[in-house]
């Protein structure tokens, strides 16, 4: 009986937007699975990629929901919570998302609150000290204390250096003022430089509401640059964190499907959550190594994020990650089909949940690509031919590499000990 | 009962044209007569800050605000150890005599009003 309740729910989860239709300036895509509840995400190309100032993007991501023309900060909070609803933004390189979950039946109200944060957020100066630049500050201490999320910024300035190189938070003493934020935000917002994605709503209904309570301004969106990739070395004194390595590889324009499958190939961790894996990079002493993929609109990243307690272990889990890096034109084919398998999980499984939906599919739909299903992206990894895979991998060892070490530099490797 | 700034009839005053065609003249008597211009402050700097919504509205101030408030009460109070009004050219005139800090103060007050509301809420659902 639970069976098969569950299968036919798993029949009617749907994974794409199906239509995207453009309303007065702005483009709305819904899927609607029947799940109890509804999120709605205002998606912005607002990441830190197109900020003229640094950190404004930040303090934008951290603006929102405070005071504006309609109810005050505390009048937004104390009203969500009286319907239930989550109200959450995100920021990314590319995009600034915010987001309203909530039950179904309180769609008017919360798509009222996120019209008037995009359209009447007053950018008070005393908001911005007394609510903004303190979570600021508590984000880049967090930042601070996390050693991968910080070796991942340092890799994107070397990687990029401007555009996606663009830190995703403030410099501890940000120069950032409330007026810049209100700029910023005013281009972010314009007509056309936003998108509206909704699950648990219908596409109609959506487009009904959001075309009520929004007229979004007609200013210039903010531009950026093609990205480039440059790579380089850095290292950081840090002490009381884990020793930390990136080794990394990036490659200018639209990422490509080959790169999913590298990264899927080179994640030495098994499949089989507790059981320790053969690979050479697994070092005893509990050192980790993650793959990281971070695919753009125009760029990609991938390489190896190492971690331990030791700076030797890490040393030599840091030769055996180059060794396995530049082994990679040498794969078989049964290899690279379960790499593919892999990394088609990856995608798919991502793309379950309502985030990793919006993440994936949210940005097709703001570039304003026709496809906007995930089939579409799987499909193009079943193309992955083992000769593609070797050329493009290759080609991505071939660049310069880029190479992060936080922790202990007396003791942490160079980038050329490590033969790179 | 009495906010921060006090009972006022103020506001009673302004609404009406006659009173305000009345009162105006003796207004702009008093001021003058009550001497803290010639101590170089303006009117808000006589607000009695030791209150936590003047405090929060004197946290608000642009730090070019805050500066010139210290020194004007500085100044004023070196003048009033030398039982002596400023010179005449460091007399605030009445149009710098604005209310910088009645803005903040009022908004502080909002904002604690609408706490208030929300904290004290009933409920009731309407369908």
């Amino acid at each position: 009986m639970l069976a098969s309740q569950t299968r036919a729910s798993v029949r009617l989860a749907r994974r794409s937007f199906a239509t995207v239709v453009d309303t007065a300036g702005f483009k709305v895509a819904a899927v609607d699975s029947n799940q109890p509840t509804v999120a709605i995400t205002f998606l912005a190309k607002a990441g830190p990629r197109y900020q003229q100032k640094p950190g404004v993007a930040h303090a934008l991501k951290n603006f929102a929901f405070k005071s504006t023309e309609d109810r005050s900060a505390l009048g937004t909070v104390r009203e969500s919570e009286l319907y239930g609803g989550v109200l959450s933004s995100t920021l990314s390189r590319e995009h600034l998302a915010l987001t309203a979950e909530f039950l179904r039946g309180d769609e008017k109200f919360f798509v009222d609150v996120l019209a008037s944060v995009i359209a009447s957020t007053k950018y008070s100066r005393h908001e911005y000290e007394e609510l903004v630049l303190p979570t600021i500050e508590s984000e880049v201490n967090a930042l601070h204390a996390d050693p991968a999320t910080h070796a991942i910024e340092l890799a994107h300035a070397l990687a990029f250096r401007s555009g996606l190189g663009a830190s995703l938070f403030a410099a501890p003493h940000t120069a950032v003022t409330a007026d810049d934020v209100e700029q910023f935000a005013e281009s972010a917002f314009a007509k056309g430089n936003f998108a509206v994605l909704g699950t648990g709503i219908s596409q109609s209904a959506l487009s009904a509401l959001v075309a009520a309570a929004l007229e979004p301004a007609s200013t210039t969106a903010p531009t950026t640059a093609a990205s480039a990739y440059f790579g380089g070395e850095t290292r950081l004194d840090t002490h009381g964190t884990p020793q930390t390595l990136f080794i990394g590889f990036g490659a200018a324009g639209a990422p490509a499907p080959e790169l999913a499958a590298l990264a899927a190939y080179l994640d030495p961790n098994p499949s089989v959550k507790w059981a320790r894996g053969s690979s050479p990079m697994l070092q005893p002493e509990n050192t980790s190594v993650q793959v990281v993929y971070l695919p753009y609109s125009d760029a990609a990243l991938v390489g190896l994020l190492i971690q331990g307690p030791s700076a030797e272990g890490v040393r030599a889990a840091g030769k055996a990650a180059v060794a396995a890096l530049k082994g990679t034109s040498q794969v078989k084919a049964e290899e690279l089909t379960s790499a593919v398998a892999k990394a088609k999980f990856r995608l798919a499984s991502a793309a379950d949940g309502r985030a990793g939906l919006v993440e994936v599919l949210g940005s097709k739909v703001l570039a304003g690509l026709s496809e906007t299903s995930l089939e579409a992206s799987l499909s193009a990894l079943d193309k992955v031919t083992a000769a593609g895979f070797t050329k493009a991998a290759t080609a991505l060892v071939k660049s310069k590499p880029t190479y992060v070490a936080l922790g202990d530099t007396q003791a942490l490797p160079y980038a050329d000990e490590l033969g790179l | 009962m009495a906010g921060p700034l006090g009972l006022s009839l103020a506001p009673l005053i302004r609404s009406s044209p006659l009173l305000t065609k009345i009162f105006t003249p003796a207004a702009q008597w008093y001021a003058g007569g009550s001497l803290y211009r010639q101590y170089g402050l303006l009117y808000d700097d006589l607000l009695i800050e030791e209150r936590p919504e003047v405090q929060k509205a004197l946290s608000r101030l642009t730090p070019r605000e805050a500066y010139d408030r210290a020194f004007r009460i500085k100044r004023a109070s070196h003048a009033d150890v030398l039982h002596a009004p400023l010179p005449r050219e460091q007399w605030t005139t009445p149009e710098d005599d604005i209310r910088y800090l009645l803005p903040h103060v009022l908004e502080v007050e909002n904002e604690l009003k609408e706490r208030a509301k929300w904290d004290t809420l009933t409920v009731k659902r309407k369908f």
